[in-house]
C-alpha cells in the first residue's frame, strides 16, 4: 500500500465525514437517517477495503470478512421483526405504574 | 538477502504465505465475533428508535456533536497512521514504522481524553443513568438512551484502550529489534486498530447525528 493511497483513502474519508455532519443538520425528514447510514457504510467500505487490504486479500479472507456483517444482518432483521410487531412492554422507567 | 529476516516458520505450516493467510483468516474470525458483539447493542438502538419514535431522537440532541465530529475525525487520521505503519513495516523500515505508530497510539489517547471530557460534561448535566441521572428534568427514554449511549461509548473507548496498549508495545517491540520482520504481528494489530475504526463510524451518526434535522 502506497503512501499515495493511504491519504487520498484518508481525504476521502475527512470529505465523508464533513458531508454527513452537513447534512445532518439539513432537514430531509426520516430520509437523514439513510443518507447518514449511507455515508456510513461507504466510509466503513473505505476503511475495510483499502486499510483493512480487502482489496488483494484472497477469496476466504473476504467471505470471513463479509460473514460477520451477514450474520449482523439476519440478527438486526430478526430482532427488528420480532420488536415492531409487539404492542407490550414499551414502557420507560418513570412511567411504570 | 532478504532470507536472514524471514521470521521462523510455525511448525504447523508448510510456506510462509500459508502462515500469513492462516493468522489473517484468525484475526477476521475474531473480528466478525466482535462485529456481533456491537452489532448487538446496535440492534437495540434501532428497537429503541422503532419504538420510543421522536422522544428517543431527540434526546440524541443533548449529546456534544462538535465533539463527537472532531473525535471522528481524529480516530480517521490515527487509522491512515496505522496503515502507514504497516504500510512501512512491511517494506522493511524499522524507524518509520516506530514513529507512526507512535502517532496513532497518540491519537488513540486524544480520542480518550476528548471523550472523557464529554462524559465529564455530562456528568454535569446529570446525564449518567445509575449515577446521577435527572429523570424528572430529562425524562425515561432520555435515559434509556443515555443507557445505550455509554454502553456502545464505553465499549468503544475499552476496545480503543486495548489497542493503544497493544499499539505501544508494537512500537516499543519494533523499535528495540524484538520482532521479526517480515511478520504478522503488525498488520494483525493494525487490523484491530481499523475494526475499531469501524465501529465508531457507525456509533457516530446513530448518536451524534440523529435529531438535528429539526
Amino acid at each position: 500500500m502506497s503512501a499515495g493511497r493511504v491519504w487520498r483513502c484518508w481525504l476521502a474519508l475527512m470529505v465523508l465525514l464533513a458531508l454527513t455532519t452537513g447534512l445532518a443538520f439539513v432537514p430531509l425528514g426520516s430520509a437523514n437517517l439513510f443518507v447518514s447510514l449511507g455515508i456510513a457504510v461507504a466510509k466503513a467500505l473505505l476503511v475495510l477495503i483499502v486499510f483493512m487490504e480487502l482489496k488483494g486479500s484472497s477469496s476466504l479472507i473476504r467471505a470471513a470478512a463479509a460473514a460477520g456483517f451477514f450474520w449482523l444482518a439476519i440478527m438486526i432483521a430478526l430482532t427488528s421483526a420480532d420488536y415492531t410487531h409487539r404492542t407490550d412492554v414499551r414502557v420507560p422507567l418513570d412511567k411504570i405504574d | 538477502m532478504a532470507e536472514a529476516a524471514t521470521p521462523p516458520l510455525g511448525i504447523q505450516y508448510a510456506s510462509s504465505p500459508q502462515e500469513r493467510e492462516a493468522v489473517t483468516l484468525g484475526m477476521w474470525t475474531f473480528l466478525a465475533t466482535e462485529v456481533l458483539f456491537f452489532g448487538a447493542l446496535v440492534a437495540a438502538y434501532f428497537n429503541y428508535r422503532i419504538w420510543f419514535g421522536g422522544e428517543f431522537i431527540a434526546a440524541a440532541r443533548l449529546t456534544k456533536v462538535a465533539f463527537g465530529t472532531v473525535n471522528t475525525g481524529v480516530l480517521l487520521t490515527s487509522s491512515a497512521c496505522m496503515a502507514m505503519a504497516v504500510s512501512t513495516y512491511e517494506a522493511g523500515s524499522r524507524r518509520r514504522p516506530v514513529l507512526w505508530l507512535a502517532a496513532t497510539a497518540l491519537l488513540g489517547l486524544a480520542f480518550i481524553a476528548i471523550k472523557a471530557t464529554e462524559y465529564w460534561l455530562e456528568y454535569q448535566e446529570q446525564l449518567v443513568p445509575a449515577l446521577n441521572f435527572d429523570l424528572a428534568k430529562h425524562g425515561g427514554v432520555a435515559e434509556i438512551f443515555f443507557m445505550f449511549y455509554f454502553c456502545a461509548t464505553g465499549l468503544h473507548a475499552l476496545h480503543l484502550m486495548i489497542g493503544i496498549a497493544m499499539v505501544a508495545w508494537l512500537a516499543t517491540w519494533i523499535g528495540i529489534g524484538r520482532i521479526d520482520r517480515g511478520g504478522s504481528t503488525t498488520r494483525l494489530i493494525g487490523l484491530y486498530w481499523h475494526f475499531v475504526d469501524v465501529v465508531w463510524i457507525f456509533l457516530f451518526p446513530l448518536i451524534y447525528l440523529a435529531g438535528r434535522n429539526g
